[in-house]
């Protein structure tokens, strides 16, 4: 069973779009926003947004600023409240007022614009905090783990550093490898490459195009519209609160139905 | 003629008396160690205090906010002097249905008064950690009590080692308000001296100096420790 999977897993490589289409028939989604409403005071941030992600999808949000697209990725994992409509994350229904909200966090891994890692924790004790603290993994095999992922990440040889020490694309490599030390089911990214300098936008997305070829299941909101279409198994464009067209990469980049996507595309492709 | 004689005579064009002072040395050693114990056990308990009155005041709730923002005002908009005279004279001895000693008093009012402007810099150094630290902390699974632990408060402690060493020096040279009740401490052994020579210059020039000496050293301490506490800013590799 695990040899099929992993050679299936092969096939997404080369044809994404019919594998994508696939996956999407059998099984049920990991991630559930049925018309989700927020509202910032009076102001009204997401207004009814549906959608649904699937296992080993990848998910990519783009958007002008301020279309709500960082605001629905915090709404997934309780970074966010929200006034009205449901989102169910692994089966746990987020506005249930007994939900666990760590529970249902660890298994979401958060990239976020500005890094944020500890800065008072080396590189290795930046990943090793949270297996240890919240899923009670010993010492050896939080570090052990830990090792791994910054050789997947290309800063093996970075371990003992401090992130005041690293350069914007080694740290965001290295909040990416500390989100992956949690194991989670899905990882959410908020523009993972808007704070970086130029030169450093590619080792990350390089970071996450691996991922994505080893089936993590991703949210990506993002302005690298390469990424969008090259490694997105669909692309939604949000634009005041909401959904305004979503579909596969050549779809939208490719025929854009709706005015408002037109107009966004011609201004930044 | 002996040391302290010699002394004396160097200095005969001032008419200072340095005997007055080695007649009086058991005072004044006893006023050093009183005035660090009472500094440093009231600093001490003002950080505990501190620490939970800074939380609190950050708290969603307004019945834990309430008395803490009550506490910090008070002791903050109130002089020492009389916070020191009330506690002594009026809410201890109430409290206890005795006279309390000089020390607990004043160990007690340091803490308090301390405590309350501690709580101020436990308060602005949390809140000077950016928010993403606690969301970073959260996304990966963390309470908020982990995180806090974990996460915020190591480095908010780095940013406050400076204004606490500040409020350590304030708290020392605040100390020689409770000669006022009689605490055995420098402020007291000078007032002790002078009652009974009739001398002001020579005891308060003394302590003047000592509490100079003692400031200086705890300064330098503690931007040793501020130094030493200086994660990864040292090399770019």
């Amino acid at each position: 069973m695990v040899d099929t999977a992993a050679v299936n897993r092969t096939d997404v490589y080369t044809d994404t779009s019919t594998s994508t289409s696939g996956k999407m028939a059998k099984t049920e989604p990991l991630i559930s926003v049925r018309s989700v409403h927020k509202f910032f005071g009076t102001h009204e941030v997401l207004k009814g947004i549906d959608l649904e992600v699937y296992p080993q999808e990848v998910l990519v949000i783009i958007g002008p600023s301020g279309s709500g697209k960082s605001t629905l990725l915090r709404c997934l994992n309780l970074l966010e409240t929200y006034q009205k409509g449901e989102i169910i994350v692994d089966g746990k229904r987020l506005s249930d007022p007994k939900i666990q909200e760590d529970e249902v966090r660890r298994e979401l891994g958060m990239v976020f614009q500005q890094f944020n890692l500890f800065p008072h924790m080396t590189v290795l004790e930046n990943l090793i905090l949270a297996p240890i603290k919240v899923r009670k993994k010993s010492r050896e095999e939080a570090i052990k783990d830990a090792r791994l992922l910054l050789q997947k990440v290309g800063l093996s040889d970075k371990e003992g550093a401090y992130p005041d020490a690293l350069s914007g694309g080694q740290q965001q490599r290295v909040a990416i490898a500390r989100a992956l030390a949690m194991r989670p089911k899905a990882m959410l990214f908020d523009e993972p490459t808007s704070a970086l300098d130029p030169e450093m936008v590619k080792e990350v997305l390089d970071v996450m195009k691996d991922l994505a070829r080893e089936g993590m299941t991703m949210v990506v909101v993002t302005h690298e519209m390469g990424f969008a279409r090259e490694v997105g198994d669909r692309v939604i464009f949000m634009d005041q609160g909401e959904i305004v067209e979503q579909g596969t990469p050549q779809d939208v980049f490719g025929q854009p139905k709706n005015e408002r996507t037109k107009a966004f595309l011609s201004k930044v492709l | 003629m002996s040391f302290v004689e010699q002394i004396n005579q160097g200095l005969s064009w001032l008419d200072l008396r340095v005997d007055i002072i080695w007649d009086y040395r058991d005072l004044f050693i006893r006023g050093i160690y009183y005035t660090i114990i009472l500094s440093m056990s009231g600093v001490g308990i003002g950080l505990v205090l501190g620490l939970f009155a800074g939380m609190a005041k950050l708290a969603r709730s307004l019945w834990i906010r309430w008395p803490a923002i009550a506490y910090i005002e008070f002791f903050r908009g109130t002089p020492l002097f009389v916070q020191i005279m009330l506690l002594h004279f009026a809410v201890l001895p109430t409290l206890l249905g005795r006279s309390p000693s000089p020390v607990i008093s004043g160990i007690i009012a340091l803490a308090l008064n301390s405590g309350a402007y501690i709580s101020e810099i436990f308060r602005a150094g949390i809140q000077s950690i950016a928010r993403g630290q606690m969301e970073a902390a959260r996304s990966l699974g963390l309470s908020h009590g982990m995180a806090m632990r974990y996460i915020i408060l190591p480095q908010a402690f780095r940013r406050m080692i400076p204004p606490l060493g500040n409020e350590l020096i304030v708290v020392l040279k605040d100390s020689s308000l409770l000669s006022a009740i009689a605490a055995p401490e420098l402020a007291n052994a000078a007032r002790i001296t002078m009652g009974a020579t009739s001398r002001p210059w020579e005891p308060y020039m003394t302590i003047a100096v000592i509490y100079l000496v003692i400031t200086l050293i705890l300064a330098s301490l503690v931007s040793r420790l501020e130094r030493k506490l200086d994660y990864g800013r040292h090399s770019r590799s």
